[in-house]
């Protein structure tokens, strides 16, 4: 695993990258070096990166699966996980050198945190379980618990912090 | 048993409406606020599982709203989700401190807002 910090980057360490803000149901990748900001509840965040093209990603999900009703978006995990593989493939990332990161899925409620099957842990269990189908490895997470988070993920390096809300 | 209750706070009569469309065949009892200040009231009235609240209205915004809910041992534990727009969307760290629980950005998306309540509900 590698170290997660909890503390916000300082202005040198973003001052050379560009900034974006994901929205929930969004996908952002980039092969220029970003510092993407998101803020998660029980929404989870897939961050992934390629470490050898310094190309990489995330998405911010609020659903943990598209079973056919509406309209199939990335407001869906098994949709926006494989749209930010497809996107990051676009750009020229190499699939078998990808990274994964996940965080999020929060239950801010104490009553239900011990159900098995909140929201934020369905979103978590559908993201490690297509990770490990696209055989990609996951390095890093810092998911569960009851308080949001915000986030904020480096696009070339895969460094990432959490600042729990 | 009797229903539980959600309050929805927001001044927009069209986002009411869409938020009662949509919870409309849950099991659950449906009020109605139009801005903080009455929210907070109908609030410590009626006493809901889970409020809905939006962040930009007049008299009180939703984030004030919140607070004054958190400051009172009658509501403070209630789960609150903030209904925001993207461009608020940077301000929900305020709605964080304050102790929101989570958060939905408009439009609304049926799926989504149906999928939070019940998990907020226990259901």
């Amino acid at each position: 695993m590698l170290p997660l910090s909890t503390l916000t980057p300082s202005s040198t360490e973003t001052s050379e990258r560009a900034t974006a803000y994901v929205h929930p149901g969004e996908v952002f990748v980039s092969a220029r070096s970003h510092a993407v900001t998101t803020i998660l509840g029980s929404c989870v965040a897939v961050c992934l990166w390629d470490p050898t093209t310094r190309i990489g990603g995330l998405n911010h999900f609020l659903l943990p699966s598209f079973t056919g009703q509406g309209l199939a978006s990335p407001r869906f995990g098994n949709v926006a996980i494989k749209e930010l593989v497809a996107q990051l493939a676009q750009l020229g990332s190499q699939r078998h050198n990808l990274l994964a990161k996940i965080f999020g899925g929060a239950c801010v409620l104490e009553a239900f945190r011990q159900r098995q099957h909140h929201l934020g842990m369905k979103n978590v269990e559908v993201a490690r379980h297509l990770l490990e189908c696209e055989s990609i490895p996951l390095v890093s997470h810092d998911v569960g618990g009851q308080r949001g988070r915000k986030l904020i993920f480096h696009t070339d390096d895969g460094a990432a912090w959490v600042k729990t809300l | 048993m009797a229903a539980r209750k959600i309050l929805l706070v927001d001044d927009s009569e069209t986002i009411l409406q869409m938020e009662q469309m949509i919870l409309a065949k849950e099991p659950y009892e449906l009020f109605v606020a139009r801005d903080g200040v009455e929210g907070v009231a109908r609030a410590l009235e009626c006493s809901p599982d889970l409020i809905l609240m939006d962040v930009v209205m007049p008299r009180m915004g939703g984030f004030e709203a919140l607070r004054e809910l958190r400051g009172n041992h009658l509501t403070s534990t209630v789960p609150v989700v903030m209904v925001t727009t993207k461009a608020e969307a940077d301000s929900i760290e305020t709605g964080y401190a304050s102790g929101c629980s989570d958060y939905i950005v408009k439009p609304i998306d049926s799926m989504e807002l149906i999928a939070k309540v019940r998990d907020l509900m226990g259901d």
